[in-house]
C-alpha cells in the first residue's frame, strides 16, 4: 500500500485492520471499510480495465453504482466467479481476488488495443454496415463477432452459493438513506407508521455524511455532525426497519418492489460458508418515498476517458470517506459549484489542487468565495480541450471559451496533473419513478428530468426530485413527507441552515475543442465507447428517435445502462436537431436498476426445490421397487418398473402383457376426485357432462365427458353415485384443479340457484387399481367379506366395504378393458393396502405397471386420454363418441357449440386407428399423415396422437386424428419421416376385444 | 388391519410416530392423526344443526375461527368451514362417529355437505420466535396484523403450495397442507428454518 496516498485522520474506515486482496494476480493491501476501488486508488492503481470496443485504458471514474469503467471479474472458481462487478461497490474482504476484464494478455499490454488505432474507420454501426455482405460470409463473421462480444467470463459450473427470497409488507418504504431519506423515514416511523428504510451502501447518510464545510451548517453544527446525530436516533425507533447493503432493483405496479440485500458478499470466504449470499426482498408498500439522490454527470470533451479522470464528487468521497487521495496534483473541471467543495476538501487534506477550470464567466457563491480565499486558482470561462497520458492522465490542455462559448480562443495552457476531477452538473435518479410508470417533466433551468405524474401512492424527495441545495433538500423533504403521509410533524421546521447557493448556471453538452470534431474523441458512453461523433453520425444518417440512436450507437446499452451517458447524449441530440430536451424524452428505464444475479432471482428454487413435487401415498413403495418416474403436472407418477437392465420398451411390454394375462396393479391415486353433495347434485352433473345422470342408480358409476363452452372436450372421468344427493367425480390427473375451479365458478356465477357443494378429496383417498383375469381372486383375498360375483357387483358399480376396521370403497371400473377393481381407501392406509394387494397377488404374478403401460393398454381399447388424443379442438363427435351426447337434455356446457356450422363440418379432424403395413414399425407420436407423397406442397391431413407396439396383439397400433377420418376407414395413407415413408391403413380406433368380453372375464 | 402411515417420510429415527424437528427458535412437528371435516352450507338451519351436534358456533367473520374444548372451526368462505379435533385421536372409531352423525343430520337432510378430509390435509405445527420469519420466506401474505390476532386464519401459498394457516397462539401456528404436497413442503420448511 502506498502510504502517501492515504490520509490518517479518517473517521469512516477502520485503518487498524489491514485486509489483503489480489488484483490481476498481485497481492495488495487495503483497510476494513474500503471498496475495491478505494483500495486500488490507495495503491495508486488507476488502470483497471479496457473499454469494450477500442480497448482503451480505463480507470475508476466514480464511487458508486453508476461506474462504467471499473468493472472487474471477481474470483476464478468455475462455479462462483462473477463478471462485471463494479469495483466501486465491492466491499474489500480478506481473500478477494479480482481481475481486469476485456484485455489480453494483460490490462497493461492488451493486444486488442490495436482497435484504438483503427478507431477512425470503425465508427458507430460499423458492424451493421460491414458484415451484412456478402450474405454468405455471415457464418464466418459470426464466429469472430460472437467471440469478441460480451464482457467478462460467465461461470461454467452451477452456482454453489445459497440465495433466498423474503416477503415484506410495510406502511412506508423509503428508498435511499441520504439526508432526505433519513428525514422521511424518521418522520414516518415516529408517527406510528411501519417504515422500512433501505440503502445500497453499508452505511446511512449519503454524501452529507462526510460534508464538513463552513458553507453547509445546520443549527450551528457542520451538516455531517447534525446528520450523524439524526442517524444515531434511528436505532431507537420501534417502527423503523433499516436495511443497508440493499439495492432497490425494480419498482412495479401497485407499489410492489424488489430489493436485493447483500448478506455475505463483504465477508471472507471462511465466514460466508453455508450462509445466504443474497436475499431478494419482495416488498408490498402502502406508500413509497423515493429519496435516491442524484448522480454527477461527466463533461464531454476530447479524450475525457483517461484513467485518472474521475467525477469530482467521487474524488471528494475518496478523500473524505476513505481517506484516499486520487492524486497528488489534481485539477478540477466544472460547470457548477460542486467541484469547489471537492477542491476545499482536497486542500484541507493536504492535496495540491492545480486549478479549477470553470466554463462559467464568473460566480460569487459562498463556496466559490471560500475556495478563492484558500488561494485556489480558477480559470473562468475556460474549457479543457485535451488530456494527455496513455495509461494515466499526466496533463491537460486548457483554452478560453469564445464569447458565445461555441469555440475556443487564445493561448493553450498546458497543466500537469495526475488526476482530473470533472463535474457536469447533476442528474436526478428518476429511474425507479419511471419504472413504476411515472411520467417525467423537464426543468430547463437545471437541465434535468424530474418526476411529474404518477398513478401510484408515492413521492420523490430530495435531489431525485430536483432539490440540490442543502436547505431546499431538508425543507422540501420534510414538507413533502408531511403532506404525503398526512402528518403535522414539525421536527424539522425551525432548523437554522447555512447552505451555499449556486447562483450562476451554465451548461454546454459538447464542449468545444481547438480541433475539428472528427479529430477528437469526446466519449459519451465510456463502457461501450460511443462518442459524441457517433451520436451525430446517427443523426446524419436519419435516426431521430432517442431509442433508435441508442441502438444504433449502443449509447446506454452497457451493464451500467447509460447512467452517466444518457443525459449528455440527449443534450447533444437536442442541440444538434434543434428539438427541446423535454420534447425529446428519455429512453425507457427498465428494471433492474443495477444488475441482479441469477441466483437472487431464482432464490431457493434450485435442486430439489426447483419445482414442487406431489407424491402419492404409495410413492415410497415405487421408489423401493426401482420405478422410473414421470412428471404429470406436479405429480411424480411411476412410469415403469424396470427389472434388472430392462429398458423402457421391454419393461412396458412385460407389464402390459402381465396385466392382460394375469394381473396388474396401478397407483391411480393422482386422479382428481371431487365430492359432490346437495339436493341438485344430479341436475348439476346433467349440466356439466354431455350425458344424462338423473337416472343413474345409487351404487352405480358412469363415464362422463366434460366440454368447454366452445364444445371441445375439456376433461373426462368416471363419477359414482354414492347416495341420493351424493356423487364422487373423478377427473384427469392434470385437469383436477382446473375442473374444480371451473365447476365452482359455474356454481357461484352461472347457477347460483343450484343447491350443490363441491369438496376436493383428491389427496384424501389412495386409489389402487387391480386389473386382469385374476384381479377378482386377488381382491377377494384382500377383502374376503366382499361379494364379488358379477350379479352382485357388476361392471360400472361400486361397493362400500371394510379392510380390517378401515372403511374402503371398491369400484368396478376399467381403463384397460380388463376385469378391474379400484380400491379407494384413506391415504394414510394406502401404502399398507397396496402392499397387502401385492402380497395377495404374488401367486398370480401380479405385476405393478406404470403410466406408460397404462397408456398402451387403454390405446389397445381405443380409450382416449384427454390432453393426449385431444388438444382443445376435438368435439365428442370428432372423437367418434356421438353416443355420449344426450339428445334429450335441455342444456349442458358446450351444447350450443356442437351445432355450429364449423363443428358439424364433416371434414373436421376425427379420431381413427392406424395400423402400419409393417406390423413391427412403430410410428412416432406427432408424425404427420398425408394421402399423397408426390404432391407439392404436401397436404397434411392429420397426425398421430398415440402410438405403441402392442405385445398383446403383437403388432404396432396407433391413434390419430385425420380430416374426414370416419369416412376413410380402410384407406391407405402415408407417414413421411426424415429417411423413409411409412405406409399405414386407417382402421377402427378399437384394436382389442371389441365385444368387451374381457371386462367380465 | 392396514397400517397407518405418515404422509411425510420419516427421516429422523426417533421414537415419535410422526416427524418433529428442532431449529433455532423454531420447533416444527407433524400433528397426526387428527380428524378433519369439511362443512359446507348456507342456511341458518345448517349453522344451528352444526352448533347442536358439535357444540360450537361456526365463525361467520372472514378469516377467523371458533373453538371449544375439543374442536376448532376455521372459516374458509361464506359457506365453507374446516373443523378439526384439537388433539390427536383414535380416528378409526371417533372419526366415523362424528362424520356419520354430521352426514346423517346435514347432508342427508339437504342442509349442506359434510366431507371427511382427514387425509386430504396434513397438519404441521410450527412454533417459536422465528415463525413469521419462516413464513415470509415463501408466503406473500401480510402477517403484520395476523401474527397478533389469535385465532386468525388465512388461505394462502407457501413456497408455491396452497396452505391454510391458523394462528393458534402468539408465535404458534397450525399449517394445513394437502397430503401430496406435504413432504416437499416439510423439506422446504426445514431447509429454510435451518438458516434463520
Amino acid at each position: 500500500m502506498s502510504e502517501n496516498l492515504r490520509i490518517t485522520n479518517n473517521k469512516f474506515i477502520d485503518q487498524t485492520t489491514t485486509i489483503s486482496f489480489k488484483f490481476d494476480g498481485k497481492t495488495l493491501y487495503g483497510f476494513k471499510g474500503d471498496t475495491l476501488a478505494s483500495a486500488l486508488l490507495a495503491n495508486n492503481i488507476h488502470l483497471v480495465g479496457r473499454s469494450f470496443k477500442y480497448h482503451r485504458p480505463r480507470g475508476i471514474m466514480t464511487c458508486g453504482s453508476e461506474e462504467p469503467n471499473a468493472i472487474v471479474q471477481v474470483g476464478n472458481d468455475a462455479s462462483m466467479t462473477e463478471p462485471n462487478a463494479r469495483a466501486t461497490e465491492i466491499e474489500l474482504y480478506e481473500g478477494l481476488d479480482a481481475s481486469s476484464q476485456n484485455c489480453w494478455p494483460s490490462v497493461n499490454f492488451d493486444i486488442g488495443a490495436v482497435n484504438n488505432f483503427f478507431s477512425p474507420i470503425i465508427p458507430a454501426a460499423f458492424y451493421y454496415k460491414t458484415f451484412m455482405w456478402p450474405a454468405s460470409f455471415w457464418k464466418k463473421y459470426e464466429y469472430f463477432i460472437r467471440k469478441s462480444a460480451g464482457l467478462g467470463k460467465s461461470p461454467t459450473e452451477p452456482d454453489k452459493d445459497i440465495y433466498d427470497h423474503r416477503y415484506l409488507h410495510c406502511d412506508v418504504l423509503v428508498v435511499g438513506g441520504g439526508i432526505s431519506g433519513i428525514i422521511a423515514a424518521k418522520t414516518a416511523a415516529n408517527n406510528g407508521l411501519n417504515t422500512v428504510l433501505i440503502d445500497d451502501k453499508n452505511y446511512l447518510g449519503g454524501t452529507t455524511l462526510f460534508q464538513q464545510n463552513e458553507c453547509f451548517k445546520i443549527n450551528n453544527s457542520y451538516s455531517n455532525e447534525w446528520l450523524k446525530k439524526e442517524i444515531e436516533t434511528l436505532n431507537s425507533i420501534e417502527n423503523l426497519t433499516i436495511k443497508t447493503r440493499t439495492t432497490l432493483a425494480a419498482y412495479h405496479s401497485y407499489n410492489y418492489l424488489l430489493a436485493r440485500e447483500n448478506l455475505t458478499d463483504h465477508l471472507s470466504s471462511s465466514k460466508k460458508k453455508n450462509k445466504i449470499r443474497q436475499r431478494l426482498w419482495k416488498i408490498r408498500a402502502k406508500k413509497v418515498i423515493i429519496a435516491t439522490g442524484a448522480m454527477e454527470r461527466p463533461l464531454i470533451f476530447n479524450n475525457n476517458d483517461r484513467p485518472g479522470i474521475i467525477l469530482s464528487t467521487s474524488i471528494k468521497k475518496y478523500i473524505d470517506y476513505y481517506g484516499v487521495k486520487c492524486g497528488q496534483k489534481i485539477s478540477l473541471f466544472t460547470n457548477n459549484d460542486s467541484a469547489y467543495e471537492t477542491a476545499i476538501s482536497l486542500i484541507n487534506s493536504g492535496v495540491t489542487v492545480n486549478s479549477v477550470i470553470d466554463i462559467r464567466d464568473k460566480t460569487n457563491s459562498l463556496i466559490v468565495k471560500q475556495a478563492e480565499k484558500l488561494g485556489i486558482k480558477i480559470h473562468w470561462k475556460s474549457t479543457v480541450v485535451n488530456t494527455n497520458g496513455y495509461k494515466k492522465i499526466n496533463s491537460i490542455e486548457i483554452m478560453k471559451l469564445s464569447d458565445d462559448s461555441s469555440g475556443v480562443i487564445g493561448k493553450k495552457i498546458n497543466e500537469e496533473c495526475d488526476c482530473l476531477g470533472i463535474s457536469g452538473g447533476w442528474t436526478p435518479r428518476v429511474h425507479l419513478f419511471t419504472q413504476s410508470g411515472g411520467k417525467l417533466k423537464f426543468k430547463d433551468k437545471d437541465n434535468v428530468f424530474l418526476p411529474d405524474k404518477s398513478e401510484l401512492d408515492q413521492i420523490s424527495i430530495g435531489s431525485c426530485n430536483g432539490d440540490f441545495e442543502l436547505d431546499e433538500v431538508i425543507k422540501n423533504s420534510f414538507k413533502l413527507t408531511n403532506k404525503f403521509l398526512n402528518l403535522n410533524n414539525n421536527d424539522y421546521e425551525n432548523l437554522e441552515i447555512i447552505s451555499s447557493k449556486e447562483i450562476d448556471k451554465k451548461n454546454i453538452w459538447l464542449l468545444p475543442s481547438d480541433k475539428p470534431l472528427g479529430k477528437t474523441k469526446p466519449f459519451l458512453d465510456f463502457q461501450n465507447d460511443s462518442t459524441a461523433k457517433d451520436v451525430k453520425l446517427a443523426l446524419r444518417e436519419g435516426f431521430k428517435s432517442i431509442e433508435h440512436v441508442k441502438r444504433y450507437t449502443t449509447t446506454g446499452m452497457g451493464t451500467d445502462q447509460g447512467k452517466l451517458s444518457n443525459m449528455n447524449a440527449l443534450g447533444i441530440i437536442a442541440e444538434t436537431t434543434g428539438v427541446k430536451m423535454g420534447e425529446l424524452g428519455t429512453t425507457t428505464f427498465r428494471p433492474p436498476y443495477t444488475p441482479l444475479t441469477f441466483g437472487a432471482i431464482v432464490g431457493r428454487n434450485v435442486g430439489e426445490f426447483f419445482d414442487i413435487t406431489r407424491k402419492t401415498p404409495m410413492h415410497d413403495w415405487h421408489v423401493e421397487n426401482k420405478a422410473e418416474f414421470e412428471n404429470v403436472g406436479q405429480w411424480k407418477r411411476a412410469w415403469y418398473y424396470p427389472i434388472k437392465n430392462e429398458n423402457m420398451h421391454k419393461a412396458v411390454q412385460r407389464e402390459s402383457k402381465a396385466a392382460r394375462d394375469s394381473a396388474g396393479i396401478l397407483d391411480a391415486s393422482t386422479l382428481g376426485k371431487i365430492d359432490i353433495q346437495g339436493s341438485d347434485a344430479s341436475e348439476f352433473l346433467n349440466r356439466v357432462y354431455t350425458n344424462t345422470w338423473s337416472k343413474l342408480e345409487i351404487g352405480k358409476c358412469r363415464y362422463g365427458l366434460m366440454l368447454n363452452e366452445d364444445g371441445m372436450v375439456y376433461d373426462d372421468g368416471v363419477t359414482a353415485r354414492l347416495g341420493e344427493n351424493h356423487y364422487l367425480m373423478t377427473t384427469t390427473t392434470g385437469g383436477a384443479a382446473n375442473v374444480l375451479s371451473k365447476l365452482e365458478d359455474y356454481l357461484q356465477t352461472e347457477w347460483p340457484e343450484l343447491d350443490v357443494y363441491l369438496t376436493s378429496v383428491t389427496d384424501h383417498y389412495a386409489t389402487i387399481s387391480i386389473c386382469g383375469p385374476n384381479s377378482k381372486k386377488i381382491v377377494k383375498k384382500v377383502i374376503p367379506d366382499l361379494d364379488l360375483t358379477d350379479n352382485n357387483f357388476p361392471h360400472m358399480s361400486f361397493k362400500n366395504s371394510m379392510i380390517g376396521k378401515i372403511r374402503c370403497r371398491v369400484m368396478r371400473i376399467s381403463f384397460t378393458g380388463e376385469h378391474s377393481y379400484e380400491i379407494n381407501i384413506q391415504s394414510s392406509y394406502g401404502k399398507s393396502v397396496w402392499e397387502e394387494c401385492f402380497k395377495a397377488g404374488k401367486e398370480f404374478n401380479i405385476t405393478p405397471y406404470g403410466t406408460e403401460a397404462m397408456h398402451l393398454l387403454r390405446a389397445e381399447k381405443g380409450f382416449i386420454i384427454a390432453g393426449q388424443d385431444t388438444d382443445g379442438t376435438m368435439t365428442p363427435v370428432d372423437l367418434q363418441m356421438d353416443w355420449i351426447i344426450s339428445k334429450k337434455k335441455y342444456d349442458f356446457i358446450g351444447k350450443r357449440s356442437l351445432y355450429r356450422s364449423d363443428t358439424i363440418r364433416e371434414d373436421r379432424k376425427q379420431l381413427v386407428g392406424l395400423l402400419t403395413e409393417d406390423p413391427k414399425e412403430v410410428l412416432e407420436e406427432g408424425s404427420q399423415i398425408v394421402a399423397e407423397t408426390n404432391k407439392q406442397p404436401v397436404e397434411m391431413l392429420g397426425h398421430v396422437t398415440s402410438s405403441y407396439f402392442s405385445p398383446n396383439l403383437n403388432k404396432s397400433i396407433a391413434l390419430a386424428v385425420i380430416k374426414s377420418g370416419k369416412k376413410l376407414k380402410g384407406k391407405k395413407m402415408f407417414v413421411p419421416m426424415e429417411n423413409k415413408t411409412i405406409n399405414v391403413i386407417i382402421t377402427d380406433a378399437i384394436f382389442l376385444d371389441k365385444e368387451n368380453k374381457r371386462l367380465n372375464a | 388391519m392396514p397400517d397407518w402411515n405418515s404422509a411425510i417420510k420419516k427421516i429422523d429415527n426417533d421414537a415419535a410416530s410422526v416427524n418433529t424437528k428442532h431449529h433455532s427458535e423454531l420447533f416444527i412437528s407433524e400433528v397426526e392423526p387428527i380428524i378433519k371435516l369439511n362443512l359446507r352450507g348456507k342456511s341458518r338451519d345448517f349453522l344451528s344443526m352444526v352448533g347442536k351436534i358439535l357444540n360450537i358456533i361456526l365463525p361467520t367473520e372472514a378469516n377467523t375461527s371458533t373453538n371449544n374444548e375439543y374442536i376448532t372451526a376455521l372459516w374458509f368462505s361464506p359457506d365453507e368451514w374446516l373443523i378439526f379435533k384439537n388433539n390427536v385421536t383414535n380416528r378409526d372409531t371417533e372419526e366415523i362417529k362424528i362424520e356419520e352423525n354430521l352426514f346423517k343430520n346435514i347432508s342427508q337432510k339437504k342442509l349442506g355437505s359434510v366431507t371427511n378430509v382427514s387425509d386430504q390435509f396434513v397438519l404441521i405445527n410450527i412454533q417459536g420466535k422465528n415463525v413469521y420469519e419462516l413464513l415470509s420466506s415463501g408466503c406473500p401474505f401480510n402477517f403484520n396484523d395476523f401474527k397478533n390476532k389469535k385465532g386468525a386464519v388465512t388461505q394462502t401459498i407457501l413456497n408455491h403450495t396452497d396452505v391454510i394457516i391458523y394462528n393458534e397462539e402468539i408465535n404458534k401456528i397450525n399449517l394445513f397442507v394437502r397430503r401430496s404436497f406435504s413432504e416437499h413442503l416439510w423439506s422446504w420448511i426445514n431447509d429454510c428454518a435451518s438458516r434463520l
